[in-house]
């Protein structure tokens, strides 16, 4: 199997054809001169794989449509008769011209036109004319082609990842290598079609066998014939077939971003729109649509970069400049371990960016960084699993768990665990004679503190790799019904916060399985054993209040604002003490955030009519670091000015644009009238954006509640708050206020995101 | 020839199997079903919202046999199914005219 088998398919039918041509054109009495025959596509390219269509033109000067029609069905009959598929078109040299100036697959498929027989001279000119319209209108081409490209894509996956790949449709296939030799032709940029080479040889060399041990005309190479094709092709197995063809898609896809990304450099604005430079976060900015690292940043002092540039790239739906990845790769600084909260907090943000995620993180793979960061990835990388089950690779099985977990994390308390244990569940598959469960979770642990969870946090996201199978595998194969089987997953899963993580860990795995793991049926099984395992729970605590230290007693009772900073780990700790009023906490909160001083957590609580409050803010690269003076003068001036507070905080709440295409689960808004006895905890999950704090506290100012503490976390763009509140006369509010004080919040949210 | 359908709780799937191998049937069908009978389902509080819950999932598996293991088939599945409990299930079945393997061509009693 191989090219020459391909050429001498395509010689033979150019024999039979030509032959069929010229008896039909003897029959019909056409005179040769007035007509040709021509291949296109595959076949003009003189590659013909076993059952392929035959695609062919028919060239005229000028001849009367019946005496067409019966030429036509002269030469195909023959060829029908026996079941040939044959993809025809019939044309003059100024019709073809015309057709393919409108239509680009016309053009792309005449860039391959070749010679079978009759008017040498006019199917010449028509491929003439077929370079020079490519080369001068390659511009007007090159947006329906890429379009096509990327439906593709979408529509037939990934050749990689796939476990049953489409060797012509899906990303990186023989399609992806076509149209990235007709760019080649356009003359516009250079490709690497020399890096494709082994590529192609080896998609088209599996395409070939497929059709022969199938002995049909169908590209996807399905599970039940990978050893067939691996046998006849002299692998070892199939499995070592699949790493080889994840590879070769993998370089086919990897030149094709790098002419995409040269095309873009070379056409001018038009193609993207801005060429500002517009500096977003440390280090980095977003020129011509895409994220880069800043004209002259020291990028070897950075090694959190990567893991930023990625998931800005994400948040706000951009690409991560190819240049910048490589760069990063270049000047790669290990990771300190453990890894700083703002680098954890961008792996966080990057995955709970949902499928936004995957292109940047693709990225960031080819270039090596995420095996160099943990290397535990190595070992799932390409993966392939022989599982009726899944459709991907490992690795990117565990992406499109992250994905789809990225839709549930306002379904638990730690989204930031969920989103961690999703990447990283079947880290474990692949060790001989290792269930992959109990390995994942002895590999889990050690690298969950490497990236900076705690010891408790750490341990959770383990019980989470370690059991992630266990609600699923109980719900259908045990009797709900039965008090044991609650005993059994209580034993194995003890607490109500490890329960609802686990929940969300088995529909986002099934989901990104497939139909066949996952359906409504075994999500009811499964929804309905955590209920029925959660009832027999103690609930989730909502965050204690804070303790207050004996200095910040005495602080408060002086009943006078001060403000501390102190720098911690690439954060400001923010200590204010206030005299407490209606308000205080969304006035601080909207000075902060009109300072441009993100807010990563916070915990607020009153006493003795003062509030003390503890922020913990990242600083906009914009600005400088300020002092406690000018908070202070700020936060004065903001209490004197009420309105013009609000016209501030109102600019830049505006001024932040999410991106349109990044999906983000709506808010969820919960309370308990039980937990405190003078307070109602309310509990917010949500998307972080600048101000969304000031929100938040504004609304329940207005609706007439007090608040009494606050606990605020962020990780990622996960925000969690929980806020406890009290009416004004005290105590904690009636059920339905603290209804209506829910809808109110999320009325607020649904209009400010 | 009878196809007998039986409509089980899913987690006894696994006993039905092993007692319908033991018997010594060797191919079934099995898919996940959901519905209600006598129970008509239940209702339920979730987030302070009352929903009622009227389809409950099941396993339905199918299998056909020779017409004098019918009798004793469908006690099996029975037996292997039953755990007193409110829910477990029914078990029927209806005579079969014909039946075909497709690779082979072989029909009647040869192609169960």
């Amino acid at each position: 199997m191989g090219t020459r088998e391909r050429r001498e398919r395509s010689d033979a039918s150019d024999k039979e054809l030509a032959q069929l041509f010229h008896d039909a054109l003897a029959m019909c009495e056409i005179e040769q001169a007035q007509i040709g025959l021509a291949a296109v596509g595959g076949y003009g390219r003189g590659e013909l794989a076993p059952g392929s269509d035959l695609d062919i033109v028919i060239l005229h000067s000028g001849l009367p449509e019946s005496a067409l029609s019966q030429m036509v069905n002269q030469l195909l009959n023959p060829l029908w008769s026996v079941g040939r598929q044959v993809d025809y078109s019939v044309r003059t040299r100024a019709e073809t011209k015309h057709v393919s100036r409108g239509d680009f697959k016309v053009a792309l498929g005449l860039l391959d036109i070749r010679y079978i027989a009759g008017n040498r001279q006019l199917i010449d000119a028509v491929a003439a004319d077929a370079k020079t319209n490519w080369q001068k209108n390659i511009r007007d081409y090159l947006q329906p082609l890429r379009q096509s490209i990327e439906e593709r894509a979408k529509r037939s996956g990934e050749l990689a990842f796939l476990l049953e790949p489409d060797l012509k449709e899906s990303r990186g296939g023989l399609r992806d290598i076509h149209a990235l030799r007709a760019i080649e032709k356009s003359s516009l940029v250079p490709v690497a079609m020399a890096r494709l080479a082994e590529s192609e040889s080896l998609i088209a060399n599996v395409r070939d066998v497929l059709h022969a041990v199938t002995k049909r005309h169908r590209d996807q190479l399905l599970l039940t014939e990978q050893d067939a094709v691996a046998r006849e092709l002299g692998f070892a197995d199939a499995d070592l077939l699949m790493t080889e063809l994840s590879k070769a898609a993998r370089a086919v896809d990897y030149v094709m971003q790098l002419t995409w990304h040269e095309i873009s450099q070379k056409l001018d604005t038009s193609f993207f729109k801005r060429r500002r430079h517009t500096p977003v976060a440390k280090g980095l900015e977003i020129y011509r649509g895409e994220i880069r690292i800043a004209p002259g940043y020291h990028t070897a002092s950075d090694p959190g970069l990567g893991v930023r540039a990625a998931a800005l790239a994400a948040q706000r739906g951009l690409r991560l400049s190819v240049e910048t990845a490589i760069e990063i790769a270049e000047n790669f600084t290990p990771m300190p371990v453990p890894w700083p909260r703002a680098a954890r907090e961008d792996l966080v943000a990057l995955l709970g960016a949902g499928s936004a995620m995957i292109d940047p993180f693709e990225a960031l793979d080819q270039e090596g960084l995420i095996e160099r960061w943990i290397p535990e990835w190595s070992h799932v990388r390409f993966l392939p699993q022989r599982n009726v089950l899944h459709h991907h690779t490992v690795d990117r099985h565990m992406i499109q768990t992250a994905v789809q977990a990225a839709a549930l994390t306002r379904q638990v308390h730690r989204p930031d665990i969920l989103l961690v244990a999703a990447l990283f569940h079947d880290i474990g598959k692949g060790y001989e004679g290792q269930d992959h469960s109990d390995y994942g979770q002895v590999l889990i642990k050690p690298l969950a503190e490497r990236l900076g969870f705690d010891e408790d946090d750490s341990e959770l996201i383990a019980q989470m790799v370690k059991h992630h199978l266990l609600l699923s595998a109980v719900a259908t194969r045990r009797d709900l019904e039965d008090p044991a089987t609650i005993e059994y997953v209580k034993n194995l899963v003890p607490s109500a916060e490890l329960l609802e993580l686990l929940h969300s860990l088995s529909i986002a795995d099934g989901e990104a399985t497939g139909r066949t793991a996952w359906s409504d049926w075994k999500a009811s099984l499964v929804a309905d054993l955590v209920k029925r395992t959660l009832s027999s729970m103690q609930g989730i605590e909502p965050a204690a209040q804070v303790e207050l230290t004996e200095a910040q007693l005495a602080k408060a009772a002086t009943g006078e604002l001060s403000v501390t900073i102190e720098s911690r780990d690439g954060f400001l700790d923010i200590e204010v003490i206030a005299p407490d009023r209606p308000g205080l906490l969304s006035t601080v909160a909207a000075v902060l955030s009109i300072s441009r001083l993100d807010v990563r957590s916070a915990k607020t609580r009153t006493v003795n009519r003062s509030a003390v409050m503890n922020w913990l803010v990242s600083i906009d690269v914009n600005v400088e670091q300020p002092t406690p003076q000018a908070i202070i003068e700020k936060l004065d001036r903001a209490m004197e000015d009420p309105e013009g507070l609000q016209s501030r905080i109102t600019d830049r709440i505006s001024s932040y644009r999410r991106s349109p295409g990044l999906f983000v689960p709506p808010p969820v808004v919960t309370f308990y009238n039980r937990v405190a006895t003078d307070a109602t905890v309310i509990e917010v999950r949500m998307h972080d954006q600048p101000g969304i704090l000031y929100i938040v506290t504004k609304a329940i100012s207005e609706f007439g509640a007090d608040i009494r503490a606050a606990i605020v976390t962020t990780l990622g763009a996960e925000a969690f708050d929980t806020i406890y509140v009290s009416d004004l006369a005290g105590g904690a509010l009636a059920e339905d206020r603290a209804m209506g004080l829910t809808r109110a919040i999320e009325k607020v949210l649904a209009t400010n995101s | 020839m009878k196809l007998i359908t039986a409509i089980i709780k899913p987690f006894k799937l696994d006993d039905v199997k092993s007692a319908l191998q033991a018997y010594g049937i060797t191919g079934m069908t099995v898919s996940e079903a959901s519905g209600f009978g006598r129970t008509r389902g239940h209702t339920e509080v979730y987030r302070g919202a009352e929903y009622t819950v009227d389809l409950i999932p099941k396993v339905r598996l199918e299998v056909v046999v020779d017409d004098g293991d019918a009798e004793k088939v469908i006690d099996t599945i029975v037996k292997a199914a039953s755990t007193g409990a409110i829910g477990d299930g029914k078990v029927w079945s209806v005579p079969v005219d014909h039946i075909v393997r497709v690779r082979t061509g072989e029909r009647g009693v040869d192609a169960i």
